[in-house]
């Protein structure tokens, strides 16, 4: 208004430059913290110990170990091939039984769902659940159950418990609540309206996440196997203690494989429920 | 017979949405209610089922006070009041069959309705009031295969499945085109003279309102202010339950008080 005044004359002002406001309006808050930050990773990276003289030793072992691995060794498939077999049962079963307790799980960590108590016990179970990385929670078990793929199959249902809980909780989070009122006004029991109102509402992401899951499993079982629970990933910590390079390569090579096919499955299977 | 006695609802500690509220509603007759949007028109029908808790009050359907009963007790009772929604609220991937027989869900027990085993009496009465209505030939789509106007027909059936002695209709036409709309209101007025049931609407188009049914109460801010038939709603009572806005009136009020 006061521009226009301004102008006097019957030509109005057109303003015509606009510039995006700031993320952070205060300028010296805004370059504040830009300095902060770039001051912290200089510090970081100038204080971090790191012994260039053995980072180098290292590129000459490296090249050893690559050295050795090729070329791949298939000589002992039979070995492989049992350690892979393992892993695809520690994957199913941790994915079943994780999907299978995942399920109730979610409903008590709904907000929507679940009476305030219950609901603080669900978060609390998969907050505990999902605060371990699998590793850490594979040497637990490992202590607890001995080698082996127990030890696997436990520490991969807690991880997809972490998941799949998680996730399918904040689906339900998101439900359509004016089915339930239509069930709750029809006089259904609770149980009956979950199966009727909730339950196909959710299904699809159900799924999606445990076929997600099992994928995911599969190579998670890899990397767990290395401290010691079973699988694929201890017949690859052995050939590695054994300087087994060549074989070493070879099971890498197949777990790649493996999960690639895995993934494409999983995500043909994915598209197709969506 | 329902009677609606001195019922008063608040959310929080705001102004009440409904203020003091009476209204009896006798056997056969299509009742309209209409209102600006906030008059209170959906939570007075929420309350009649309670899926919205009244604050003080009571309601009474045929002889049973809703506003005492238990958890348990209303679930029972709940059977009793049928339910139709502006948004249907059709479950999407169940077929229509199984829509309609959840309104038979307090009746059986849970393990028959996980198994989807109907008593053959609710199937047969499922498929009569579906002919009734025109959908016979949906029973196995899906619920969101079919158009507006279908959705809302398998919800009126699923609410007729109840067998109520009283059908809620929370705008049941607002989502649905002028043509369609016309159909399931002349259907609800026709519903209600075969089946002896007396049917609550809440309406934004008055038009329909007076076409349809035999008494038309007029809410403006939690209160009746026109309760008579339709053809007695004449343009200066109109004016006044439209006018202003709610939000103006709580401040009118908030300023009084």
């Amino acid at each position: 208004m006061s521009a226009m005044s301004k102008s006097g004359d019957s030509t109005p002002v057109v303003t015509d430059h606009w510039k995006k406001p700031p993320f952070i309006e205060n300028p010296i808050i805004r370059y504040g913290v830009m300095l902060a930050v770039f001051a912290y990773l200089s510090i970081t990276l100038l204080t971090l110990p790191i012994d260039w003289q053995r980072a180098a030793e290292g590129l000459e072992r490296a090249s050893r170990i690559f050295g050795g691995a090729f070329p791949p060794s298939f000589e002992r498939s039979g070995l492989l091939i049992k350690g892979f077999l393992e892993s695809f049962k520690i994957a199913i079963l941790a994915s079943v039984g994780g999907v299978l307790l995942s399920v109730p799980l979610a409903f008590m960590a709904a907000k929507n769902i679940a009476p305030k108590s219950i609901y603080l016990l669900g978060r609390g179970i998969i907050i505990v659940a999902r605060s371990f990385h699998p590793v850490i929670v594979a040497i637990l078990f490992v202590k607890a159950v001995g080698f082996g793929p127990l030890a696997g199959v436990l520490t991969l249902v807690v991880y997809s418990i972490g998941f799949v809980a998680k996730l399918l909780a904040e689906r339900i989070e998101e439900i359509d609540f004016g089915q339930v009122e239509a069930l709750k006004s029809a006089g259904a029991s609770f149980i009956a309206t979950v199966a009727y109102a909730i339950l196909p509402q959710i299904m699809p992401r159900l799924v999606g996440l445990g076929i997600y899951q099992l994928d995911s499993n599969l190579r998670a079982s890899a990397v767990v196997g290395i401290v010691g629970a079973g699988g694929i990933g201890a017949t690859l910590a052995n050939a590695f203690g054994r300087y087994d390079y060549d074989f070493a390569l070879a099971i890498t090579m197949v777990i790649v494989g493996v999960i690639l096919i895995s993934e494409a499955f999983s995500g043909v299977i994915r598209k197709r429920i969506s | 017979m329902l009677e609606i006695k001195n019922l008063q609802k608040s959310y929080g500690k705001g102004a009440p949405v409904l203020k003091d509220l009476n209204l009896t509603v006798r056997g056969e007759q299509v009742l309209s209610v209409i209102g600006s949007s906030g008059a209170g028109k959906s939570t007075l029908l929420r309350c009649i089922n309670r899926l919205v808790e009244p604050t003080s009050g009571t309601i009474t359907l045929n002889g049973t006070d809703f506003t005492t009963l238990t958890k348990k007790e209303l679930r029972m009772e709940r059977r009793r009041i049928g339910m139709i929604f502006q948004s249907f609220n059709l479950v999407d991937r169940l077929t229509v069959m199984e829509n309609i027989q959840s309104g038979r869900l307090g009746y059986i027990s849970t393990w028959a309705a996980l198994t989807r085993r109907y008593p053959k009496e609710d199937i047969r009465k499922a498929y009569q009031l579906m002919e009734r209505v025109g959908i016979a030939h949906y029973a196995n789509k899906r619920a969101d295969e079919l158009s507006g106007g279908e959705r809302q027909r398998v919800g009126v059936v699923r609410a007729l499945m109840q067998r109520p002695e009283i059908l809620l209709a929370d705008e049941p036409t607002a989502s649905l085109d002028p043509k369609t709309s016309e159909q399931i209101m002349a259907l609800l007025r026709s519903l209600a003279e075969e089946l002896d049931l007396p049917v609550i609407i809440n309406i934004h188009n008055v038009t329909e309102a007076k076409e349809y049914s035999d008494r038309i109460v007029g809410m403006r801010y939690g209160k009746i202010i026109f309760d008579d038939l339709p053809d007695a709603l004449n343009k200066e009572q109109m004016d006044e339950i439209y006018s202003g806005t709610p939000a103006e009136d709580r401040q009118a009020m908030g300023a009084a008080a």
